[in-house]
């Protein structure tokens, strides 16, 4: 049985598919699936910059396609943001 | 109600102080603060290659590792990608058991998930086909 922290990890995993998988490469976001993931699951991150601009901050390699450790730098962003505003 | 992404992070973020704020320096971990988080809190993540990653010497080695400013301790920061390198892990390792390609699938990873994120929309337990 994992613990509530390692739970919490493997929900991001579980995130990412859930919008990854609908088409396509298994490990591929296109900029729709991006879309919508982003609207759905973080959207308090979109007030200052809009999923087109998060798209194109996390396309390192610039192959359209939000890939699993792309995925995973949203992931640092969004938690560095909201520990921040834990202490606001 | 939050997402599966945002109650999960909050998550990270609680237990993150539930240790931090032990001792001096309240928003950041120390050596003794981080060996504890990592004894409790990742005893399934840290536990496959075996029991000397979860000992003193190896703790110290990861600490010294994530703690980019130098000052002996971890803040929310240098403790995120531990986050990342450990979600890394876990997916790594659900591909271990599962089947890649056309069918994708996850085995079971480091184990079943639970937790109060759970009932957020999100069914998260190992195993599973897509």
């Amino acid at each position: 049985m994992l613990t509530e922290l390692e739970s919490a990890l493997t929900n991001f995993v579980t995130v990412y598919h859930k919008y990854s998988l609908e088409k396509g490469n298994a490990h591929a976001l296109y900029r729709n699936d991006f879309k919508k993931m982003i609207e759905a699951e973080c959207p308090q991150y979109m007030k200052k910059k809009s999923a087109d601009a998060w798209f194109r901050e996390l396309d390192i390699n610039s192959d359209k396609a939000i890939n699993f450790e792309e995925f995973l730098i949203l992931v640092i962003k969004m938690g560095v943001l909201a520990h921040k505003e834990s202490h606001k | 109600m939050p997402s599966l992404m945002e109650c999960s992070i909050n998550n990270v973020i609680k237990i993150f102080h539930q240790y931090s704020r032990q001792e001096a320096h309240t928003d950041r971990l120390n050596q003794n603060e981080f060996k504890e988080l990592v004894q409790k809190e990742l005893p399934n993540f840290l536990q496959k290659e075996g029991k000397e990653n979860r000992n003193e010497a190896a703790i110290k080695e990861i600490l010294e590792d994530l703690d980019t400013s130098g000052d002996k301790q971890l803040s929310f920061e240098e403790f995120a990608m531990l986050v990342a390198k450990l979600t890394e892990a876990a997916h790594e390792e659900m591909h271990k058991d599962g089947h890649r390609g056309h069918d994708h699938q996850h085995g079971k990873g480091f184990g079943e998930s639970r937790g109060s994120c759970q009932s957020q929309g999100g069914q998260s337990q190992g195993g599973h086909s897509h």
